[in-house]
């Protein structure tokens, strides 16, 4: 960076001596077209951050006095049963829900790059679920989980799998298997999308090559495409994660959290504190999920090798 | 030049800073319902507007009563002047009080056409008046007249045995040609409706009870309450599956409507729905106050809305107007015409027009009179939360009654610990 | 021989599962909004096919989805133009100038974009409710382009990056500015990126939950998403008709859009994600 920056300059500048703390020119209009953006990034996100961080810290209930606490929302959170239970099910989502979107992805992917009729109103197909609100997919899954017309009972029914409806999101069980579902169908066209880009960056080449050598379609899969998918794979992995960590939307219109409070997310939990006025406690819930997020952000920003592509 | 797009962004930021907050002089009136309600309330509005000259602004919000609470917590622990005036859940109160966010409405009010014992409990903090009734609530039964007398069963149940036995009766007879009929319907879903109904069934000495600085909930009444309350859907099967996952009021409404249920707990504004003209009950229901246990007194679970101003206005004697004008006779009489709300003026219960309409008041004037507060507590709202999930967990089967009673207390009593002030 | 036979095989049933597995909810979500009752999937119910549900939806006032459509929208396309705007200014510099500290500025907007929605909106409700934007156009506007813009920033470094430094050069030697020479050079030649760029941006926002719902407390302030799940009947019963009416509306602009630029978005995210 440095020694990039130094070049630059002494091209512009060549008796100029080399180490030179004050900005040039160029170095302030290029601050000035950064400027927006991070007015923008600090003003409507660091700042509310920070805030949040900070307000972990009070006793901030609307009808008490706000009070410092320092780390004591923490220590209560540890203790409270209802924060270990949104652990516990957010941790099951995420390690249910990514690997099974990944892997239905996948094979999304792997049809999508194959030379078929109508590829592009197939793959249009697939970018749908993507582009709708979660908020409205959830309210359609809502109606497809009914406990007496909805769509989900009807086909146990006719295809005679279970004799009596199944309670959808009435049992811990069903609803958990409800949201993964509904949340998958969501996010797995992201996956597939990212996927497909992977794919079709592996030359042909390879697999002509593997072809000649009477190599079988398992085969080509484990030794190619799997090998040099894996940093795409990777990648798609960790944002998924990252995404589920902090799901909420879904939840709040298909489940509302329940039945017994078995599928609030940390989210969801954080977000109740803060609808009841309890913004200390709420607080602190979202700092615990922010820095979840973000250790797997550097993990991520690790293995995406941005640094390569900055410089 | 990309400096001087950076002062032009940070100017426009600053101008919408500073264009945003003109001085308003109308009423902002928070009040939250379904759009036929609303649209209701926005003719209201209206004809105040017209008789007064003071220009009011609606906010409109959902029926469901946390986002609604959520929109008035927000927006006060803000300090804002905008909703001036708001309708509060009965529930809400001591929050909203001990919050500070409510303007004393003043000696000036004459308090005898409400109801004395309601003001008392719920709206009359420290000696001061904070809040009206435009609306009581209270848990009724509503059951079927028609199938009373096809069955020959005598009158409305007294007892929650009663009610079990008759709803068997009637079921086991009905399923044979209408498989989708339950004997009970009620509110069991996870969300404060749950509570309502669950101190209802814990009868006259159970729920929450207060021991000094604790608040005691593994109660025999209340283990009771709660087993039964499984057992209605679990063991005896007379009331759906779906209790415990959809049943709300309207989920409840709806269901009795079409003519697949005995019994029914609702609210009194079901009433007026289940005799109109698209119901499937029309002329064939009946209603009576809810059952008691063996050795006790019915409960009925008060509820309704009340009318308070915000401390944070900036046009008070306007909102006191308005509060007036939405607590009047006629005000309520329309509110009670047209949208089946139960008025909080006692004056209203004899009035001759409105028993034509609503007969059944004349005998449940005695039940809202009667109905019992939920616990008038700021932090109300946080306890809810910690018991719903719990005893929804009963129902569910997740829980046994005794465990969600003993976990739901042992959480109570933290939560109290950390909102100690020391 | 037999391999290749297997392979198409497959590959059509493949295609066939996934248009399935996409297509199907929507399919029952437009049949429940054009039937009459939603149970028709009960043994004895009939299907009655009408239009009424669909009629409340857009003509009731008292129902506001109309007001719903009309915020996202606004909202949407605002946070996606001003967005873009932004970023592209950013990203203009970051692959042209020697911005002091790029490497640690990339970082942060990079972090900033895992950042969980929750640890931000109690907060952002504290300022929003402070400048008195609570209920307001601009009031989810600028936390829109706010979140939005790491991943446009992101998916336009890319686009610019393939722009031949020379017409920069050119530029500069014509006497532009820097910022003539974004506009009048850079844009013409990265218009389609730029356009991509927008198209993701704009679903973003429109799909944006958690903001929308604690910075809107009115109705007539509500967006798309907030209001189809707060979504009532006009007496409070769930209303599943008219609800199933009103997601297949918001979905028929969707559809027209990813079936229009399919590869544009598709483009736009993969270079967001992978980075090219």
């Amino acid at each position: 960076m440095k020694t990039e920056r130094l070049k630059k300059s002494s091209f512009h500048l060549p008796g100029r001596p080399a180490r030179v703390p004050a900005l040039d020119r160029e170095q302030w209009i290029a601050l000035g077209f950064m400027v927006p953006l991070l007015l923008f990034v600090v003003l409507f996100i660091l700042v509310p951050v920070l805030g949040t961080l900070v307000d972990s810290f009070f006793l901030d209930v609307t009808y008490l006095p706000k009070r410092f606490l320092g780390l004591e929302n923490y220590g209560w959170l540890l203790r409270d049963p209802g924060f270990w239970q949104s652990v516990r099910f957010t941790c099951l989502f995420v390690v249910v829900s990514v690997p099974l979107e990944i892997a239905l992805g996948l094979m999304i992917a792997l049809v999508l790059n194959e030379q078929l009729p109508m590829r592009g109103l197939l793959r249009a197909c697939v970018l749908i679920p993507w582009a709708i609100p979660a908020a409205v997919s959830g309210r359609v899954f809502e109606l497809i989980y009914n406990y007496s017309f909805g769509a989900a009972n009807y086909l146990f029914r006719v295809l005679h799998l279970t004799e009596r409806p199944v309670n959808w999101l009435g049992s811990e069980a069903g609803a958990f298997l409800a949201l993964v579902v509904a949340d998958s169908w969501k996010t797995t066209p992201f996956a597939a999308i990212i996927l497909l880009a992977g794919l079709s960056s592996i030359p042909d080449d390879l697999y002509r090559q593997a072809k000649v050598d009477r190599a079988t379609f398992i085969q080509r899969f484990s030794r190619i495409t799997l090998p040099l998918l894996k940093p795409v794979l990777i990648v798609t992995l960790l944002f998924r994660t990252i995404d589920a960590l902090r799901v909420f939307d879904v939840i709040y219109v298909l489940t509302g959290g329940g039945p017994g409070g078995t599928t609030t997310s940390l989210s969801l939990f954080g977000y109740h504190y803060f609808s009841a006025g309890d913004f200390g406690y709420g607080s602190a819930v979202s700092v615990i999920l922010f820095l979840l997020a973000f250790a797997l952000s550097i993990i991520y920003v690790k293995l995406g090798h941005f640094e390569r592509e900055v410089s | 030049m990309p400096k001087r797009i950076a002062w032009l962004v940070l100017l426009a930021v600053l101008s919408a800073v500073c264009c945003c907050g003109p001085e308003k002089d109308a009423v902002v009136f928070s009040v939250g319902g379904a759009p036929a309600e609303l649209a209701f309330w926005e003719e209201l509005i209206r004809d105040f507007e017209k008789q007064s000259g003071i220009p009011v602004e609606l906010l409109r919000q959902p029926t469901d009563t946390d986002q609604r609470r959520q929109g008035l917590v927000v927006a006060l622990s803000a300090s804002k002047s905008n909703p001036d005036v708001f309708l509060l859940d009965v529930a809400w109160l001591g929050l909203f009080t001990a919050s500070e966010w409510l303007e004393p409405l003043g000696s000036d009010i004459d308090q005898s056409p409400f109801f004395a014992r309601v003001l008392q409990l719920v709206d009359i903090h420290q000696g001061k008046l904070m809040a009206l009734p435009v609306y009581l609530d209270g848990g009724l039964l509503y059951y079927r007249k028609d199938l009373f007398e096809q069955f020959d069963l005598p009158g409305p149940p007294r007892t929650w045995e009663q009610l079990l036995s008759y709803a068997r009766t009637v079921q086991s007879k009905m399923r044979k040609t209408n498989p989708d009929f339950y004997g009970f319907v009620w509110q069991g879903a996870q969300y404060e409706g749950l509570i309502c109904n669950f101190l209802e069934f814990a009868g006259s000495n159970g729920g929450f009870i207060n021991q000094g600085d604790r608040i005691c909930l593994n109660t025999l009444k209340n283990r009771r309450a709660l087993a039964f309350m499984h057992d209605l859907i679990r063991t005896h099967g007379i009331s759906p599956p779906s209790t415990y996952t959809e049943m709300k009021e309207e989920e409840t409404r709806t269901y009795f409507q079409s003519g697949n249920a005995l019994f029914e707990r609702n609210w009194p504004y079901a009433w007026a729905l289940h005799q109109g003209p698209e119901s499937g009950v029309r002329g064939k229901i009946g209603v009576a106050p809810l059952p008691a246990l063996k050795d006790g007194e019915s409960v009925s679970t008060l509820g309704g809305w009340h009318i308070g101003i915000s401390k944070f206005s900036d046009v008070k004697p306007r909102a006191l107007k308005l509060v007036e004008f939405i607590t009047s006779y006629e005000t309520q009489k329309k509110l009670l015409l047209h949208l089946g709300w139960n008025p909080g003026r006692k004056d209203l219960y004899s009035d001759p027009e409105v028993l034509e309409v609503a007969p059944h008041l004349r005998q449940l004037r005695a039940v809202f009179q009667n109905a019992r507060p939920r616990p008038i507590l700021p932090y109300y709202t946080q306890i809810s939360e910690i018991v719903q999930p719990r005893i929804n967990g009963v129902l569910a089967g997740k829980y046994a009654p005794e465990e969600a009673l003993a976990a739901a207390e042992q959480e109570i009593a933290t939560l109290l610990e950390r909102y100690d002030t020391k | 021989m037999k391999e290749e036979r297997l392979k198409k095989i497959l590959l059509a049933l493949g295609a066939l599962l996934t248009v399935l597995f996409c297509l199907s909810p929507f399919f029952y979500m437009a049949l429940t909004g054009l039937s009459l009752h939603p149970d028709f999937l009960l043994p004895d119910r009939p299907l009655c096919i009408t239009l009424s549900h669909f009629h409340t939806v857009v003509a009731s006032d008292s129902v506001h989805f109309v007001a719903f459509l009309r915020n996202s929208l606004i909202i949407s396309t605002a946070s996606a133009v001003i967005c873009v705007f932004i970023a592209s200014l950013a990203a203009y510099a970051i692959t042209r100038l020697p911005v002091p500290g790029k490497v640690f500025l990339m970082f942060l907007v990079l972090a900033v974009s895992m950042f969980p929605p929750v640890s931000l909106v109690s907060y952002l409700f504290k300022l929003m409710s402070a400048l008195g934007w609570i209920n307001t156009y601009q009031g989810l506007i600028f936390p829109y382009v706010a979140w939005t813009l790491p991943l446009s920033l992101w998916i336009l470094i890319s686009y610019f990056a393939q722009v031949p430094k020379d017409l920069d050069r050119a530029g500069l030697i014509d006497g532009c500015s820097r910022l003539q020479i974004l506009v009048k050079i850079i844009f013409p030649v990265a218009a389609p990126g730029i356009f991509s760029t927008m198209l993701l941006a704009f679903v973003f926002a429109f799909n944006e939950f958690l903001f929308a719902l604690m910075l809107t407390t009115d109705h007539s302030a509500r967006t798309v998403p907030v209001g189809i799940a707060l979504f009532e009947g006009l007496y409070g019963q769930i209303p599943w008709g008219e609800i199933m009416a009103a997601t297949t509306i918001t979905t028929i602009p969707v559809v027209i859009l990813t079936l229009m630029f399919q590869r544009r978005i598709i483009q736009g995210l993969t270079r967001g994600a992978v980075k090219g």
